[in-house]
């Protein structure tokens, strides 16, 4: 099975992006630029939306653990895809989400469970993106435990190859 | 013995197939090992780093030089503000290690290291003490603590300390 991943260049899908850098040692997929984001899995089968594509690597990949270990877990994993897509991406209302974030990483290293998760990967490319995240950074000890864990994931090699390679195009 | 139980659960940790004999030195029953090719070692820092490059793992004592120090200062500080001490010291150990973890996953940053393995073991019978209350104070050494006694192969002889994920006294009546 042989995967394709077209991404768009001028506003690179960070998640999927970092999905894919994840998945690569497990699955056959090749990434390449283009116009729009687009995930070619057969002849009739694609998917264009960044959480899709997502969902479906991680769900190609079960020895990776992207999805969590567990029905609970997986549904965790649902619940902070869809806060990274209305909350983190949305236009306003960055800091309320960011006070729930904070408080949910009191007393966690990753988001759901004790390993990575596409939860991690979801929330920390929608923060990397938003400039708002990016002056907020700056004030010292604003959003402490999302500070530690954005960092944290950053530091990571698959995070810190896309973040060089695409990061600044997005910016 | 309380060293070899480490040691052994360190040596499956990494993974080490044979398992050491060793002996202990002295009335603070020091643990020793006898290896085949060379002196004895002697204490169970020494001993540890031994086994993880017996067992090729160096990046366990840290990458650059300055990761490597800080590997080796959570080390002593095991050894010697850890490991045997009073009532009234585990109020400081607490407080300190958590106001240093408030911005760090692992003790030496952002990668696992042996400083991480060892403190856990060292610390155990502490957090396994405390109430759910005082590990909420104490919130940023019990996020370390649930996390290293998930990490991979790291538990062995320890029973597991139960860690809630979202705090029960939010609103801050410490």
């Amino acid at each position: 099975m042989a995967l394709n991943l077209t991404i768009n260049s001028s506003n690179p899908p960070l998640g999927a992006l970092l999905a894919a850098e994840h998945v690569k040692g497990s699955v056959n997929l090749s990434v390449d630029e283009g116009k729009d984001n687009k995930l070619r899995v057969s002849e009739s089968v694609q998917f264009s939306d960044v959480n899709s594509i997502t969902r479906y690597l991680a769900r190609v990949t079960p020895t990776l653990s992207l999805y969590g270990s567990n029905m609970l877990e997986q549904t965790e994993v649902d619940h902070w895809l869809e806060f990274s897509a209305r909350r983190v991406c949305g236009q306003s209302g960055l800091a309320t989400a960011l006070e729930e974030l904070d408080k949910a990483l009191v007393l966690r290293t990753f988001l759901v469970g004790h390993s990575l998760t596409l939860a991690d990967l979801c929330v920390w490319a929608a923060l990397k993106g938003s400039y708002e995240w990016q002056s907020i950074q700056k004030q010292a000890g604003a959003f402490s435990h999302v500070a530690r864990w954005f960092s944290f994931l950053g530091s990571q090699v698959p995070f810190t190859a896309v973040g060089n390679k695409y990061a600044n195009s997005k910016a | 013995m309380m060293a070899f139980r480490e040691l052994s659960s360190l040596e499956k940790s990494l993974g080490l197939k044979k398992p050491n004999k060793y002996s202990t030195q002295g009335d603070k029953k020091v643990p020793v090992l006898h290896s085949n090719n060379g002196p004895a070692l002697v204490g169970l820092v020494t001993i540890a780093t031994h086994l993880v490059q017996e067992a090729k793992r160096p990046k366990l004592l840290g990458g650059s030089a300055e990761h490597k120090a800080l590997v080796q200062q959570w080390l002593e500080y095991r050894l010697t503000k850890v490991d045997g001490c009073l009532k009234d010291d585990i109020k400081t150990i607490l407080k300190d290690l958590n106001s240093y973890l408030e911005d760090k996953v692992y003790l030496a940053g952002n990668q696992f290291t042996l400083a991480d393995t060892l403190m856990y073991y060292g610390i155990h019978h502490i957090i396994v003490d405390l109430a759910i209350q005082e590990k909420e104070k104490h919130m940023n050494v019990t996020r370390w603590f649930d996390q290293v006694q998930h990490y991979t192969g790291v538990r062995h002889h320890l029973p597991p300390v139960v860690v809630l994920r979202n705090r029960v006294y939010t609103s801050g009546h410490h």
